[in-house]
C-alpha cells in the first residue's frame, strides 16, 4: 500500500548532503513530491529539510531511513500526509484549552469541538484529523490524556 | 456415553432438559449438581430425580460433586458454576479433576478458561481429552467453532465486538430513550437481564474474560487479565451518547484485539452502518481475517442460546469419541 509521508531531516550545511539524502530515497523506490530546504534556518550547523515523498509500501519507508542514516544524516521524523478524519467524545471534568493544546501536541488536528453539560457530566465532542499512521494509535493517545484529567475517553472503533 | 451437569441453575435446567429428551444422540444424563448436593444414577437419571430443587430425589446426595469427578463416574462433564473472581472456583479445581481423571469437559463458565486457559488446554492435551468452551463466549453464536472448524486455512489478525448483552441493553436503552445510566441499569435488573451485582458487566470484566478466552484460543496468544487494558459503562453519560447519536453513531462496550495482540475493553463510537452496531441484549463480533477479509457475527450472547453452544460442544465430544473408538 502507498505511502505519503513528510521525511523530516537534519542536514549538515555542507555541499553535497541533500544530494545524498535524495539518492539514498531514490534507492528504497521513493517518488520525491516536493522539497523544503531552508538554508535560512540553521541550528548547531544543521539545516532541517523536508521532504513530501511516495513510497510504494511501508518496507521502502523504512529501506529509506536506514539508508538516510546510513549516510550520516539524523531522521528527525517521517509523519504521514494521509489523513484520517475521526470523531471522540470525553466525559469528565476536563479543561477544553489543556485538552485540545494536549491534543495538538500529539499530531491530532481538531477541526471542530463543541461542549455540553458541566463538572462531572462535561461532554466535550472532537471532530479530528488524524495522520493516517496514528489512527491506531489515537484512543491510547485520548485515553491517556482523559485519564490525567479523571476523565473517559469515547474513541471511534 | 455418560454425562453429568455440574451446576442447576438456569443453563443447568434446560441443558438437561434438552438431555433428557434425548437431543443428543449416544448421551446419557446420569447426573446434576448444585452448590448443596447432586442426584446421580450410573444407568441414567429419571424425570423425578430433577423434580424441585433436586433433594426430593431418593439418590440425593449432600456436599460437592467433586469426590464423582475424581472417582472418574461419568465420561464428560458439563461444568456450569458461577463464574468467580479471581479465584476462578469452583470451576477451576472442577475441570482439572476431570481432564485429570480422563473425563472430557464441556464448559460455560467463563473464569477457568479465561484464567488458565494455557494451563487447562496443556492439561487436557496431555491427558488426550477434550475442553470445549465455545458457550463462554457470544453465547449461542458459534465463534470458536466457526474459527476451529470453517477458517482454518487463514490467519485471524483481528477481533472486535460487543461481547456483553446486558451493556449493550443499558446503552441502548440510554440511546433510544434517554434513559440515565442508573435507570437503563435499574430497569435491565428488573426484567432479569441484569444481575443484582452488576459489576462484573458494567465494569467490563465480563467482556474482558470473553475477549481473553478469543485472543488466547484463536489468535494463539498467552494473555492474562493485568493484560487488558478496561473501561467499563459507569461514567458513560446521556450528553455522551446524545452526541453521538447526533453523529449517526451509537456507544457501544467494545472488546478488542488488534494485529500487535493488544487487548482493550472501552465505550467507544460505532457507525450506525457498521454492523457491529447492534442494539438491545444482541452481541455482534467482527473477525478480520487475512484472505476472508471481515466477517461479523450477530447473535445472542446469553440466557438460552447459550444451550445451542452446549448442546453443539457435546456432539463434538460425541464425534470425537466414535473417531476414536473407530481409529482404534
Amino acid at each position: 500500500m502507498k505511502q505519503r509521508v513528510r521525511l523530516t531531516c537534519a542536514l549538515i550545511d555542507r555541499p553535497g548532503t541533500l544530494l545524498k539524502v535524495l539518492e539514498q530515497i531514490a534507492l528504497a523506490g521513493g517518488n520525491i513530491i516536493s522539497i523544503v530546504h531552508n538554508r535560512e534556518i540553521i541550528t548547531s550547523g544543521y539545516v532541517p529539510v523536508s521532504i513530501n515523498v511516495e513510497f510504494p509500501d511501508p518496507q521502502s519507508l523504512e529501506r529509506a531511513r536506514k539508508g538516510i542514516e546510513g549516510v550520516g544524516v539524523p531522521v528527525m521524523g517521517a509523519e504521514s500526509l494521509e489523513k484520517e478524519m475521526a470523531m471522540a467524545i470525553v466525559v469528565g471534568g476536563v479543561r477544553l484549552d489543556s485538552l485540545l493544546s494536549e491534543l495538538e501536541s500529539r499530531g491530532y488536528r481538531v477541526i471542530e469541538s463543541s461542549t455540553r453539560g458541566y463538572g462531572e457530566a462535561l461532554t466535550v465532542k472532537l471532530l479530528m484529523e488524524v495522520p493516517a499512521d496514528r489512527i491506531s494509535k489515537l484512543h491510547d493517545d485520548l485515553a491517556s490524556i482523559a485519564e490525567r484529567h479523571g476523565a473517559l475517553a469515547i474513541s471511534e472503533v | 456415553m455418560k454425562v453429568f451437569v455440574n451446576g442447576y441453575g438456569f443453563l443447568g435446567k434446560l441443558l438437561a432438559r434438552e438431555l433428557m429428551d434425548h437431543r443428543v444422540s449416544g448421551v446419557k444424563l446420569v447426573g446434576v449438581a448444585r452448590s448443596s448436593g447432586y442426584v446421580h444414577r450410573d444407568e441414567g437419571l429419571s424425570p423425578d430425580d430433577l423434580k424441585g430443587d433436586l433433594s426430593d430425589s431418593e439418590v440425593f446426595t449432600k456436599g460437592s460433586a467433586l469426590s464423582l469427578i475424581r472417582e472418574g463416574a461419568f465420561d464428560v462433564l458439563v461444568e456450569l458454576t458461577p463464574t468467580n473472581l479471581p479465584s476462578a472456583e469452583p470451576g477451576l479445581s472442577n475441570i482439572r479433576a476431570a481432564l485429570s481423571n480422563g473425563i472430557d469437559v464441556v464448559t460455560a463458565n467463563k473464569a477457568p478458561i479465561a484464567l488458565r486457559y494455557r494451563e487447562l488446554t496443556d492439561l487436557a492435551s496431555s491427558a488426550g481429552k477434550l475442553l470445549l468452551f465455545d458457550s463462554t463466549v457470544g453465547g449461542g453464536i458459534p465463534l470458536i467453532t466457526l474459527r476451529r472448524l470453517c477458517m482454518r486455512g487463514d490467519d485471524l489478525l483481528s477481533i472486535r465486538g460487543i461481547l456483553n448483552g446486558t451493556t449493550n441493553y443499558i446503552l441502548s436503552r440510554m440511546q433510544f430513550e434517554g434513559l440515565t445510566f442508573e435507570l437503563a441499569l435499574r430497569e435491565a435488573q428488573n426484567l432479569g437481564i441484569a444481575e443484582r451485582d452488576p459489576s462484573l458487566d458494567v465494569n467490563g470484566y465480563d467482556t474482558a474474560l470473553k475477549l481473553l478466552i478469543l485472543a488466547n484460543s484463536l489468535m494463539g496468544l498467552d494473555r492474562g487479565l493485568e493484560d487488558v487494558r478496561v473501561a467499563g459503562i459507569t461514567r458513560v453519560t446521556q450528553e455522551a451518547v446524545a452526541a453521538a447519536r447526533e453523529s449517526n453513531m451509537s456507544v457501544k462496550l467494545i472488546g478488542s484485539v488488534d494485529g500487535e495482540g493488544k487487548l482493550l475493553v472501552a465505550p467507544r463510537l460505532v457507525k450506525a452502518n457498521d454492523p457491529l452496531c447492534v442494539h438491545g441484549t444482541l452481541n455482534a463480533v467482527t473477525f478480520r481475517f487475512r484472505i476472508a477479509r471481515d466477517l461479523t457475527l450477530i447473535g445472542h450472547g446469553a440466557g438460552e442460546p447459550t444451550v445451542s453452544s452446549l448442546l453443539n460442544d457435546l456432539h463434538q465430544v460425541v464425534e470425537f469419541r466414535l473417531r476414536g473408538a473407530t481409529s482404534a
